[in-house]
């Protein structure tokens, strides 16, 4: 797809968007004001925005542990998601939930807290997108650690010999918590497994918003035509420990963090910006400055959504 | 009214529902042509196209894909060849099927409409990985439905219900009963979940019978009249929603209970069902009344035929156990 000048200051803002979110939950996390978990997905705004600020509101999309900046970006409510993470009883699933979200009316598709259990909730997405005939598509994200599961080939085998509309999208950040890919997975990209699905498989820059857009979007179109799944794996970097609260354990150095951090995807895409003269500096800080606004304020609200009622935790089991 | 059998029965009732609504749609291992591992969906891919489809041979897929596929508005009604196929899939039906709309779907008020059918049971010689009786765990797991239809009127108008539902539904059939005959309406009807069948009414024991286990209260109902015991024999058709109401309601006239299941005893159904009869009596401020149990031994279960019935329950250790409440 071609992108205007507007869609590439929208991209930007839902990279900072989700930067901005995930850096407001981890402060609250290490305040004490989160009960459960939170895992950081800084590092990997540039996937997150360029995967899915372009997908219809109808479009499926799977999104991982670490995926606010994809979500937002696909229209989850950013007040329901940070309640749900306070266990409020204004969050997606009334704080029984918690860090993994749904949001059906926005396409974004049921997470979970067993890796690689997104390829089979996928498949079935896209199979009802195929029979129910809206020209819908799927986008299901999985990390390098998923991608280590059975259900990935189960699922995609099921969906190369079923022609399903899917794009699998992988975000390779190197570690499925202390463990080296090289260590996990046989093979020398995740990519390369296309080939056994009878799809395409390309290698991305995962910290180049506009090579993740170009290429995703590419697959999306493929997908929405008819022509079947395709694989997309992004290598990129998780910038903070797999989980807030852990103690780094000597399983990467000081230098590889330093390094990948030089290619932070938001310095980057903002370098190209002001390089291309698209944008000046001023407009770019302004854009930062009223999301600060939105995040101060979705905090707040986050804060004063009160806590569920007991009963809460005896409904919502059956459709009566 | 026509006897038919009870894959007939299953097979008209996903033909109904095929017809009724455009997202019924059915897939799992072989299910086009002759209709799966044991022919219940014969015939039905030929007039419904791709909406009765072959699947890789991917547990996990198949019964993942129906709660996506759910999610996003479908009514899939997917097969497994064997319970015991089920231990492949539990994080899909545990983690995910059960939990979705507890865990991720209280705000859009998610339902997540499916029906998972099996073939269940052993006494035919298919040795420990496709004998089983598994609803234990799942009678366990919160969010789940369970349906063990005894009877090919009841296969039917029971399978009607489950599609219908807007839950999860587990749906088991036993191996023995796919070519049992009984009468069954052509025209629709549907059998409500939690409503118990009273299936021979008696006065001494209380019986309450679980899938196949019910032919085999029968058969030892039947047996203990000669000796002039009454057993009221009871199929809870449903053990989530599960009606205790009509159990108590015949404990209240025999005052004894056994609870039968043909899946291994230990933290078995019987156990659990048994516990629900003692607290309902004793926080009404009534005796608790002789109860036993009949299930499998705790062991695999073994191929060789009299190994394997020497593990299963009978018409046999049913009697047995009833002359132990009738003490």
């Amino acid at each position: 797809m071609k992108l205007t000048h507007e869609d590439k200051i929208l991209l930007y803002r839902n990279m900072l968007r989700g930067r901005k979110y995930d850096e407001a939950l981890t402060k609250m996390f290490n305040k004490g004001q989160v009960p459960g978990m939170w895992h950081s997905g800084i590092g990997h705004e540039a996937v997150g925005a360029g995967v899915a600020t372009f997908l219809r509101q109808d479009d499926w999309l799977e999104v991982t542990h670490r995926g606010i900046t994809h979500g937002l970006a696909k229209g989850l409510d950013a007040r329901m998601w940070l309640a749900e993470h306070l266990g409020r009883v204004g969050g997606y699933a009334k704080g029984k939930g918690g860090h993994h979200c749904a949001d059906r009316e926005h396409g974004i598709l049921i997470g979970g807290g067993t890796i690689g259990s997104c390829f089979p909730i996928a498949a079935g997405a896209g199979l009802a997108a195929k029979r129910l005939g809206k020209d819908q598509i799927v986008v299901c994200l999985f990390g390098d650690g998923a991608a280590q599961r059975a259900t990935l080939h189960s699922c995609m085998n099921l969906a190369g010999v079923w022609n399903l509309p899917i794009v699998w999208v992988c975000e390779n950040n190197l570690y499925s918590i202390t463990t080296h890919v090289k260590n996990a997975i046989a093979a020398e990209n995740i990519a390369d497994l296309a080939h056994s699905y009878n799809m395409p498989g390309e290698i991305v820059d995962g910290q180049d918003v506009l090579m993740v857009t170009e290429v995703v979007m590419d697959a999306v179109e493929r997908a929405r035509n008819g022509k079947g799944p395709s694989l997309i794996e992004c290598k990129t970097y998780r910038f903070r420990e797999h989980g807030e609260g852990e103690i780094p354990t000597p399983y990467r150095t000081r230098e590889e963090v330093k390094e990948w951090k030089k290619r932070d995807p938001i310095k980057l895409f903002r370098y190209l910006l002001l390089d291309e003269g698209v944008v000046t500096e001023e407009d770019l800080n302004a854009i930062g400055t009223k999301l600060d606004k939105e995040v101060a304020e979705t905090v707040d609200w986050a804060i004063e959504s009160p806590m569920p009622a007991l009963e809460e935790a005896f409904t919502d089991i059956y459709v009566e | 009214m026509p006897e038919i059998n009870m894959r007939q029965a299953l097979n008209q009732a996903l033909r109904e529902e095929l017809l009724h609504d455009p997202t019924v749609h059915i897939w799992g291992e072989n299910v086009e042509g002759v209709g799966g591992g044991f022919l219940i969906t014969m015939g039905l891919s030929n007039e419904f196209g791709e909406r009765v489809k072959d699947s890789p041979l991917a547990e996990t897929a198949i019964v993942g894909a129906a709660v996506g596929a759910a999610y996003c508005g479908l009514r899939p009604v997917v097969e497994l060849m064997f319970a015991d196929f089920t231990y492949i899939c539990m994080d899909e039906i545990v983690n995910k099927m059960a939990k979705v709309r507890y865990s991720f779907g209280a705000y859009n008020d998610v339902k997540l409409p499916i029906v998972v059918r099996m073939k269940v049971g052993g006494y035919f010689a298919q040795s420990s990985e496709h004998s089983q009786t598994p609803l234990a765990h799942f009678m366990h797991t919160p969010g789940l439905k369970l349906v063990f239809p005894t009877t090919p009127y009841e296969a039917k108008g029971l399978l009607k219900t489950a599609i219908r539902d807007d839950n999860p539904v587990l749906f088991f059939e036993h191996i023995i009963h796919f070519a049992a005959k009984g009468e069954v309406p052509e025209e629709e009807y549907f059998i409500p979940f939690e409503e118990a069948n009273i299936r021979r009414e008696g006065s001494d024991v209380t019986v309450v019978a679980i899938g196949y286990m019910v032919d085999l209260a029968l058969e030892a109902a039947e047996e203990l009249a000669k000796e002039g015991v009454s057993l009221e024999v009871i199929d809870p058709r449903t053990l989530e929603p599960l009606d205790m109401d009509t159990i108590m309601g015949s404990i209240e006239k025999t005052g004894r209970v056994v609870v039968v299941d043909e899946d291994v005893t230990r933290c078995g159904i019987p156990a659990e069902i048994l516990m629900q009869i003692f607290e309902q009596l004793t926080e009404a401020g009534k005796t608790p009344v002789p109860m036993a149990r009949v299930g499998a031994a705790n062991t695999p279960i073994p191929y060789s035929p009299e190994l394997e019935k020497a593990v299963l329950p009978s018409a046999d250790k049913i009697i047995e156990a009833v002359k132990k409440v009738l003490v």
